[in-house]
């Protein structure tokens, strides 16, 4: 028996248009499990990061109930949220969003020392992290406008991770990169994964969700079906077509 | 120009918290500027107006004698000078005189004049403010129905010798010459009746009025002393009283000067804050809007239309601001010559001034044009493709400031550090408003601390020496009173302190002090440089004078008094301002080698205990008509004193208000030029689950360092530059150097005052961060 991380009952969300209302996500009743890599795929405006920024409390529904453990943070106040988001999640960005101000190192720390004050600790976990990651010393000094895409995005990574969150977000987190940074870091969140870190990521590349073992197929909000991938393995054909097979029968 | 208008109005649309925190700060400025202008234009000319109006004369000169042979003396003398073009020879009654006013007492050389004879002078008339229906009882200078203090029907005592008059006031007149106690002679009017009374008793002495007009009113200094020269050497035991044109349309202006003086410095200052905030304000939003001016250089702008938009944008509302500022300053300026015409005490009819107007927009809109003209220069280096693709990189971060691994600061400060470590332009407006609102502090404290708190200070620089009681006795029962005095218990403290007239041959004429024993005074500051004159062929003159006329310690200058001249060797330079800066002081011994003393005034120290006015009233009972005056010194000086004292207040809470608002201001265009470039950031740090709180605290800690280190430096600095430019200040009142107590006390809480409301100000802006949700991440809001 799967232990649940986040339930939603009924999640809805609608953003005011001009006007006119318009009703992002409706009604969705879901369940994020403990150790999953959980991805969730649709066309481009189906909801997917508005799902993903709502479980992940970056965001606060427009009704319905989302439960992280014994709490429901739907009810949460930007504050409560924010120190909700601290002490859970972890977030991997498309644009990667790495402050230019600081060094990589302080990048990882800014978010690493908002929990723990136990900076010699942490400096050790972030610099295993980015060995883990492939990030040289020498990279760690540098600023992020003078490191590559793909390196920027393993920086996000590490910093995603530094505080052991119980879940990692990842909104599209290849999609800025080319196709070798992307890889890189699809098997960087692979090798976290199987270590135990459960992962929510939002894409809409088949070559990404390869890597779920759980897929979500959402479309105009609503959460239209599922697919279990199992443990991931390189290289393997039947993975490839049994997702092939459910994105055809979701329509995709 | 359509063109660039369209910029202008998209770019103001931009920025509408900007534009209005700008236009306030320009709006300040020009309110201050404009209220100068019109203070030191036409509020000055105004005494001229006035002048004209009455035919005042141009000298006044009181005589205490009312022979006919003088008369005769004088006329002839005043007909037969090619420089004078008319005068008036009338009938007084003269006596140094003291009143209430302003809580306290006044001391003038009261010069009394019949009303109707006053009123149709053909020189030197006086003009009725205000009337009544009252018939007998006295006319007071409108200065005196300033405020709290007379009104017609009150009753006036007047104090003449050992006498004490009664009067109902019936009225106030104006008269630019004689009209105020600030200058050499004050003029009363009695009704026909009373009049009549006091010139038949002995309060006062039969006197003629002289007030003559002249070709060239500038000689007016050099004419009368002339005159009283040549009256003194014919007539050597009449004593005189006199004012110029040159002395009392600058005595009755002291504080215009002072308040025209401090607001050209809070306009200026303040415009220097707000053409620094425009300044980066230009380029903070040439770098935020650097990919957009790519995009419209690629469209076809060109580089002039772009910086033209910038100039338009900001003189507009610039122009706009002054334009409202100039427009407001005539809503406040009745209340500033309310306030000033308590020193004044002459009528000031407000009108549209030109101008001031014009010269305010002139120059806001020069400096305002040139600013941005100069920090929008760099649109022109834009290249549009390099713009458009990524943006031209402002930041070129070489050191990672403050790196969390090895900070020991705690996580928030840290971050506010780095944030601060990159700001340069912000750091460089926050460091000049800090090191001007320094300064604005530092003057404030010295103000309050030496005139407010304690009005001691104030008085020893600006009066000289002062006492509890003054006391005039005739040298014929000096010896007596002395005797009295020595063997009187109320008295700690007595010296010689008594005012004559000297001419310096070659220069002015010199008011001076003569004293017995200096060391006896309680101001020993008065002599600034050298030393009191010891023997009797020394002089100390003003440093004022001394400068003018290129004396110094150590020369050797002829004076001259009753006929009889006398070289003096300079031994120390003075500063007084009771005659702006033209006076002498010198030994009895040495003064007798000129002229002799036909009374003796003392100034006198009592026990702690002891009641002036039931001192002064003893003393004179005993002497009789021997004693001339005795002055309750105490209170001339809060009465005198009070009408500066509550300008000084007045002052300093409105330059307080005022820094607070330039703080409030400064702090809003700060946290907002921040909150803009750091849009980005806020919402990363907040998806990584920074607090609303936390991110406030962080942007005012930013501020922070140059706050605390601009505030300590200006404190530091301004507390050590306060005097001499203090001095500077009041130079044109005879004021060279300036020993007034810097408050550090003071200094230290205003300073961390200063720090604490930038904080709190800082805070309170950044509660914009509160909008600013990480959702605004994935929304690209």
């Amino acid at each position: 028996m799967k232990e649940a991380l986040i339930k939603t009952e009924r999640l809805s969300k609608s953003f005011s248009n001009g006007g006119a209302m318009q009703h992002v996500l409706k009604n969705i009743d879901l369940t994020i499990y403990k150790g999953d890599f959980t991805v969730i795929m649709g066309a481009s405006g189906a909801g997917k990061s508005t799902l993903l920024y709502a479980l992940s409390g970056m965001d606060t529904p427009t009704l319905g109930k989302i439960t992280v453990g014994e709490a429901d943070i739907s009810d949460f106040n930007s504050d409560q949220l924010a120190v909700f988001r601290k002490e859970h999640c972890g977030f991997v960005f498309q644009q990667i969003y790495l402050l230019d101000t600081m060094s990589v190192l302080d990048n990882v720390l800014a978010a690493g020392l908002l929990v723990s004050s136990e900076k010699k600790a942490l400096v050790s976990r972030a610099k295993e992290l980015f060995a883990a990651v492939g990030i040289s010393e020498e990279t760690q000094r540098k600023f992020p406008t003078q490191i590559s895409g793909g390196e920027a995005q393993r920086v996000g990574i590490v910093r995603a991770l530094i505080n052991s969150p119980e879940i990692l977000f990842a909104d599209e987190p290849t999609g800025a990169l080319n196709s070798k940074s992307g890889l890189d870091v699809l098997d960087t969140l692979t090798r976290f994964h199987e270590a135990g870190q459960s992962v929510v990521m939002v894409t809409h590349d088949m070559r990404s969700a390869r890597r779920g073992n759980r897929i979500l197929y959402i479309q105009d909000g609503v959460v239209m079906g599922e697919c279990d991938l199992g443990k991931y393995k390189a290289n393997d054909k039947a993975r490839h077509e049994k997702l092939s097979a459910f994105l055809v029968e979701m329509g995709w | 120009m359509k063109r660039t208008m369209l910029l202008v109005r998209s770019n103001i649309r931009k920025a509408k918290g900007q534009t209005v925190a700008i236009i306030m700060l320009i709006l300040l400025s020009s309110i201050m500027m404009n209220l100068w202008l019109m203070l030191s234009t036409d509020y000055m000319k105004n005494f001229e107006r006035s002048h004209t109006k009455v035919n005042d004369g141009h000298v006044t000169i009181a005589a205490y004698t009312n022979e006919e042979t003088f008369r005769e003396f004088v006329t002839d003398m005043l007909s037969g000078s090619d420089e004078v073009t008319e005068f008036s020879v009338r009938d007084a009654l003269c006596m140094p005189g003291s009143f209430s006013y302003g809580g306290g007492e006044i001391m003038a050389s009261l010069v009394i004049l019949e009303k109707d004879t006053a009123l149709c002078a053909d020189v030197g008339k006086a003009e009725l403010t205000e009337e009544s229906d009252l018939s007998s009882g006295i006319y007071l200078p409108m200065l005196y129905g300033s405020g709290d203090n007379y009104s017609v029907g009150d009753t006036i005592q007047l104090a003449l010798g050992s006498e004490t008059l009664e009067y109902t006031v019936c009225g106030f007149f104006n008269s630019p010459m004689m009209g105020s106690h600030n200058c050499g002679v004050t003029m009363m009017l009695l009704t026909e009746d009373k009049f009549r009374a006091l010139s038949e008793g002995n309060a006062a002495y039969p006197s003629t009025c002289i007030s003559l007009r002249l070709t060239d009113r500038t000689k007016s200094e050099e004419m009368k002393t002339l005159l009283l020269d040549g009256m003194a050497e014919a007539f050597p035991d009449v004593m005189f009283v006199s004012d110029s044109y040159e002395e009392v349309s600058e005595s009755r202006y002291i504080s215009s000067m002072i308040c025209a003086g401090i607001l050209s410095v809070m306009a200026f200052l303040v415009l220097l804050i707000g053409v620094v905030v425009i300044s980066s304000n230009v380029a903070n939003t040439i770098q935020d809007q650097m990919q957009n001016l790519g995009a419209l250089k690629a469209v076809g702008y060109r580089s002039g239309q772009l910086v033209s938009s910038f100039v338009m944008q900001f003189v507009v509302i610039s122009v706009l601001a002054a334009v409202i500022g100039c427009a407001l300053s005539y809503c406040i300026f009745p209340a500033v010559s309310g306030m000033m015409v308590s020193q004044t005490g002459i009528p000031y009819q407000i009108r549209v001034l030109p101008v001031p107007f014009f010269a305010t927009i002139g120059f806001v809109f020069s400096v305002v044009a040139l600013t941005v003209l100069l920090s929008a220069k760099k649109i022109k280096k834009i290249e549009p493709i390099t713009a458009i693709r990524q943006g031209v990189a402002t930041h070129h971060f070489k050191k990672n400031a403050v790196p969390l691994d090895l900070t020991r600061l705690p996580l928030h400060a840290a971050l506010a550090m780095k944030t601060a470590s990159s700001g340069l332009k912000q750091n460089i407006t926050i460091g000049i408003t800090m090191l001007v609102l320094s300064l604005i502090i530092v003057f404030s404290g010295l103000m309050f601390e030496n005139m407010i708190m304690d009005m001691q200070p104030f008085v020893d620089m600006f009066v000289g020496e002062s006492a509890d009681s003054c006391i005039d006795v005739n040298v014929s029962r000096e010896s007596e009173f002395l005797s009295a005095m020595k063997t009187d218990s109320r008295v700690e403290k007595m010296h010689l302190h008594t005012n004559v007239n000297v001419q310096h041959l070659g220069g002015s004429l010199l008011p001076g002090i003569i004293y017995d024993d200096f060391s006896k005074f309680n101001n020993q500051n008065i002599v600034i440089e050298g030393r009191f004159p010891k023997y009797d062929n020394e002089v100390a003159i003003a440093a004022k004078y001394a400068r003018e006329n290129g004396l110094k310690v150590g020369d050797e200058i002829v004076l001259k008094a009753e006929g009889n001249e006398q070289t003096y060797l300079i031994t120390g330079l003075t500063q007084l301002t009771s005659y702006l800066g033209k006076d002498c002081a010198m030994t009895r011994e040495g003064y007798e080698r000129i002229g002799t003393l036909s009374n003796a005034s003392y100034y006198i120290d009592l026990t702690e205990d002891t009641d002036i006015d039931d001192f002064n009233s003893e003393v004179s009972g005993r002497f009789g008509n021997d004693i001339n005056t005795a002055l309750n010194i105490q209170a001339i000086l809060e009465g005198s004193g009070g009408v500066y004292v509550a300008l000084a207040t007045v002052i300093v809470t409105a330059i307080l208000f005022v820094s607070g608002i330039i703080v409030v201001f400064v702090m809003y265009l700060l946290v907002r030029t921040v909150l803009n470039g750091k849009k980005r950031d806020y919402g990363i740090l907040k998806a990584l689950g920074y607090t609303t709180g936390q991110l406030i605290l962080q942007t005012a800690l930013s501020f922070m360092p140059a706050v605390i280190l601009s505030a300590a430096v200006g404190i530091t600095v301004c507390a050590q530059i306060i005097n001499p430019l203090t001095a500077l200040f009041f130079s044109g009142v005879g004021i060279v150097k300036c020993t007034f107590t810097v408050p550090l006390m003071f200094n230290i809480f205003a300073g961390i005052g200063l720090v604490l409301f930038a904080f709190a100000a800082a805070c309170l802006m950044s509660l914009r961060i509160k909008k600013i949700a990480p959702r605004a991440l994935i929304s690209g809001e």
